[in-house]
């Protein structure tokens, strides 16, 4: 095949086309398949792409898709509206606090367990702790607030109900309501539903730390927590910058530290609403609740252009100090 | 007092295995304090104090669920759509993968420059939404399973696997006269399966846990997911001092809170009985994923 197109490469132009044409009529059925798969991307993954320019312009949903092209521009005045809203600053607050809480106390989770599982020389032992630890991640973020009721309501929460049984408050928390506590609420709920699948990946960069160098480490008189730090934790750099990448560049929604989306809009409330209201939440109450498509996409893009900026930056930093990055 | 290396050895052990005797407590007990709440007998369960044994037992919340048509209908369209959307999912997926593993495949490069960009970039949901009401998927069963059919993530997952099987055996097949649709059909799927299980596992999961779609792009109330049902029950139920009507609602015993429970069981139980036995594929497909990123 390959000595083929380089012989029809010096013999001319028509026999290269009628040998390209044989091939591609060789591969159609192949070609068909990928083809259907490249419709698909068209459809539901491109055209939304171009759909971002109606953060620019006056959408009405009513022209359907071909008003996404034909209705009338108006410039930044989607955004400007968006960055005078009274509720601008209280949103924003949120969602960077949210993120930010959330890589400082939820990211490093995983890694510590990874490490003390690492730890545990019980094969059994160590296999079942991780079969129950990823559990949770399979559950949805429904069920998972609908534990936290069970257990946190104000009401009929069982921790209310044994605190107040022991005599240790006098009157209930009221953890699902009061602003105060829903950082915490998100950031706990969030590290108790994806930290033992991310230990995954850390267990295997663990994996992939040759075992002579616990030995040498060993017999030089390093103990259990000299080779934790010497050895094992060096061992997992590469991997930890890679996954710090990736959760700086998917913070805004939360991404690889559990939904900010979902966490906001289910663990939110009228009362909790000066911490829980989110960009991503406010967006959805604007846009499809509202029905203001346009002012919607453009909350929408700031998100997304801030999100690329981040993984970029990241990426860049990591690239410098570590020598390790995405790309 | 100074301990010998082989004492401090033994106390950091006895602090490991406590420390994660505790989170493994911290995430199974959740799980059984549910189960014994739904066979609890709903009026009894607000009075507090049922830690691990249900007090009054009953299978009224169960009996209840099934009774009532909503709860019915969203556990019945949850299943369809977990069925149908893993299936198709995993058949698009991989057909689409088959072609572009082909390493003489022309235009390769652009395919996969197509299929990486969409990979990173989105539109976000009010163009998605516009798309889909375009489309006439909005209000529609199909929203739940067309707009999956092809994952980018497995896509690339399922190439870099189907490269792996040697071209010998597509190669006799192509001798023997067989189209691509049935090498397909009759060679690369039956055995690719632990990576089907790894797929299968991950989109039935995706699709019984859903609600968000549920919620954005369906307003019949025949078309609702388990998952949404019971989001709706929580918001009801988080509004402070909601306890009381809760409690007002009750019949024979069952609570709204109490039906919730059981739902929770009911939506849980069947991923619990299910991953333990396709964990080890995960494992691999979630590795081989997180090589190539």
């Amino acid at each position: 095949m390959e000595l083929n197109t380089r012989v029809t490469g010096i013999t001319g132009k028509n026999v290269q086309q009628a040998q390209f044409w044989k091939r591609l009529k060789k591969q159609k059925t192949l070609h068909l398949f990928v083809g259907l798969g490249m419709i698909f991307l068209l459809i539901f993954a491109y055209t939304p792409m171009f759909g971002i320019i109606m953060a620019f312009k006056n959408y009405s949903i009513s022209t359907g898709i071909k008003g996404i092209f034909t209705s009338e521009w108006v410039g930044l005045k989607h955004f400007d509206e968006f960055v005078n809203d009274y509720q601008f600053g209280t949103i924003v607050r949120n969602t960077l606090a949210l993120s930010f809480l959330k890589v400082i106390f939820a990211f490093p989770a995983p890694i510590l367990l990874a490490i003390l599982l690492n730890e545990v020389k019980n094969m059994r032992f160590k296999r079942f702790v991780q079969t129950i630890s990823y559990l949770p991640h399979f559950i949805s973020w429904v069920v998972v607030v609908g534990i936290a009721f069970t257990f946190l309501s104000a009401d009929i929460g069982m921790v209310n109900k044994a605190l107040l049984g022991l005599g240790m408050i006098d009157k209930p928390l009221d953890i699902l309501t009061n602003p105060q506590y829903f950082w915490g609420l998100a950031v706990g709920s969030a590290v108790w539903k994806e930290m033992g699948w991310w230990t995954i990946i850390f267990l295997a960069a663990i994996a992939g730390i040759n075992p002579a160098l616990y030995e040498a480490a060993q017999i030089d008189g390093a103990g259990r927590l000299a080779r934790i730090r010497h050895i094992t934790f060096p061992g997992m750099k590469g991997t930890i910058v890679v996954v710090l990448i990736l959760t700086i560049g998917s913070i805004l929604g939360g991404g690889l530290v559990g939904s900010n989306f979902e966490q906001a809009f289910l663990f939110g409330n009228s009362i909790n609403n000066p911490t829980s209201e989110i960009v991503q939440t406010y967006a959805f109450k604007v846009g499809l609740r509202d029905g203001r498509f346009s002012y919607a996409a453009a909350i929408d893009l700031v998100q997304s252009v801030i999100s690329v900026i981040l993984i970029f930056s990241s990426n860049y930093i990591a690239k410098r100090t570590s020598g390790s990055s995405l790309f | 007092m100074l301990l010998s290396q082989n004492q401090k050895d033994r106390m950091m052990n006895a602090w490991i295995y406590a420390l994660l005797f505790i989170m493994m407590l911290s995430m199974l007990y959740p799980f059984y304090y549910v189960l014994i709440l739904s066979f609890n007998k709903g009026t009894d369960s607000l009075l507090g104090g049922v830690y691990f044994w249900p007090r009054t037992f009953t299978f009224e919340n169960y009996a209840q669920f099934l009774d009532d048509p909503h709860w019915y209908r969203a556990f019945l369209v949850t299943i369809v759509r977990t069925l149908a959307g893993a299936a198709l999912g995993v058949l698009f997926t991989c057909l689409v993968a088959y072609g572009l593993s082909h390493r003489d495949l022309m235009f390769r490069r652009s395919y996969f420059t197509i299929i990486i960009f969409a990979m990173y970039f989105s539109g976000g949901l009010i163009p998605y939404y516009v798309v889909l009401r375009s489309v006439g998927l909005l209000n529609t069963f199909g929203v739940y399973v067309i707009p999956s059919m092809l994952s980018t993530f497995f896509l690339l997952i399922a190439i870099s696997f189907f490269r792996e099987i040697p071209g010998e055996l597509k190669e006799s097949a192509h001798m023997d006269g067989a189209s691509e649709l049935v090498i397909f059909y009759r060679i690369i799927l039956p055995v690719s399966m632990p990576l089907i299980a790894t797929m299968s596992l991950f989109m039935g999961v995706g699709q019984w846990n859903s609600w968000l779609d549920s919620a954005y792009f369906v307003q019949s109330e025949g078309l609702r997911t388990l998952a949404f049902r019971m989001m709706e029950v929580i918001n009801k139920s988080n509004a402070p001092m909601d306890a009381i009507a809760v409690a007002n609602s009750a019949s024979a015993g069952v609570t709204s809170y109490s039906l919730q429970v059981a739902a929770m069981v009911v939506s849980i139980a069947p991923i619990v009985c299910v991953y333990p036995f396709l964990q080890r594929f995960f494992i691999q497909g979630i590795m081989l994923g997180s090589v190539k990123g």
